[in-house]
């Protein structure tokens, strides 16, 4: 970033509390991707007791990552989201995290 | 092969066939990934998306920490499971239906989910070590006698979770 100040060009960079600031707020998405091995009840199970879903939405979930090969499952703070990706993956799920665009 | 709650907490897997035992008697070793690297890489995934857009950096950090810190719990929780249900098989009686022999296991509730982590972890590596498809039934007909009795092997583990997870752990 450049400003000019009474003429005189300085340079300055973005402060880095705001970078911090922004990898710690920015929201990151846990999804789960298909995989032709696990059952979907086992799916649907892990999906309700893990984010306490009901049984409709775990489902729609399941369905989700079925037929359309992914789901994102739960989106929130990064820190929890390695939480989740680490319970999913401890009952073998292929779960994932990303930043959200 | 049915399950069967009893009063004390615990429930009879019983009418196992010759060959479902045969089956069952082959979960630990059918579990261990060792030498297929597809079967691993799909029990320890990397935790970032395939097609995430996260820095060079971040990501190798990421992933490095995931394989420090938390695949080694995995593999002690996988570990586990596989060794509460390798007690469990080694617990089993014969029993004489007419002129078959049949067995039965005792699996308390408590060792339910632990069954069904090794019966999944199986299931996986049985997939990718050789290489069944993905859609059921196509292998009905193959006439590759390993790749047959795989399938066999992977429906009686996939049909014992769905009796676990209907009758025992659902909620």
């Amino acid at each position: 970033m450049r400003h000019l100040v009474s003429n005189v060009e300085v340079e300055t960079t973005p402060s880095p509390e705001v970078d911090v600031l922004d990898e710690v707020t920015k929201p990151w998405q846990v999804m789960v991707l298909n995989d032709p091995v696990n059952l979907m009840s086992f799916v649907t199970l892990i999906l309700k007791r893990i984010f306490g879903y009901s049984e409709e939405k775990a489902v729609e979930l399941m369905l989700k990552v079925h037929y359309e090969g992914s789901a994102v499952v739960w989106t929130g703070e990064r820190e929890k989201a390695e939480l989740y990706v680490q319970q999913l993956q401890s009952h073998q799920l292929y779960a994932v995290m990303e930043p959200v665009d | 092969m049915e399950l069967i709650k009893n009063d004390d907490s615990t429930w009879t897997l019983s009418k196992v066939s010759e060959l479902e035992h045969l089956m069952l008697s082959r979960l630990p070793d059918s579990a261990d990934p060792t030498g297929c690297e597809e079967a691993s890489d799909r029990l320890y995934p990397s935790p970032i998306a395939p097609d995430a857009e996260v820095d060079d950096d971040k990501s190798f950090t990421l992933e490095n920490d995931w394989k420090e810190f938390i695949e080694p719990e995995l593999r002690s929780d996988f570990r586990d499971s596989l060794k509460v249900v390798a007690d469990d098989l080694g617990k089993s009686s014969m029993t004489k239906e007419g002129e078959l022999n049949q067995y039965e296991f005792i699996i308390p509730t408590a060792h339910a989910n632990h069954w069904c982590s090794a019966l999944n972890q199986a299931r996986i590596v049985i997939h990718h070590r050789y290489d069944l498809p993905s859609e059921d039934g196509l292998l009905d007909m193959d006439p590759n006698p390993e790749k047959w009795m795989a399938t066999l092997q992977s429906e009686i583990y996939g049909m014992l979770m769905e009796f676990l997870i209907k009758k025992v752990l659902w909620i």
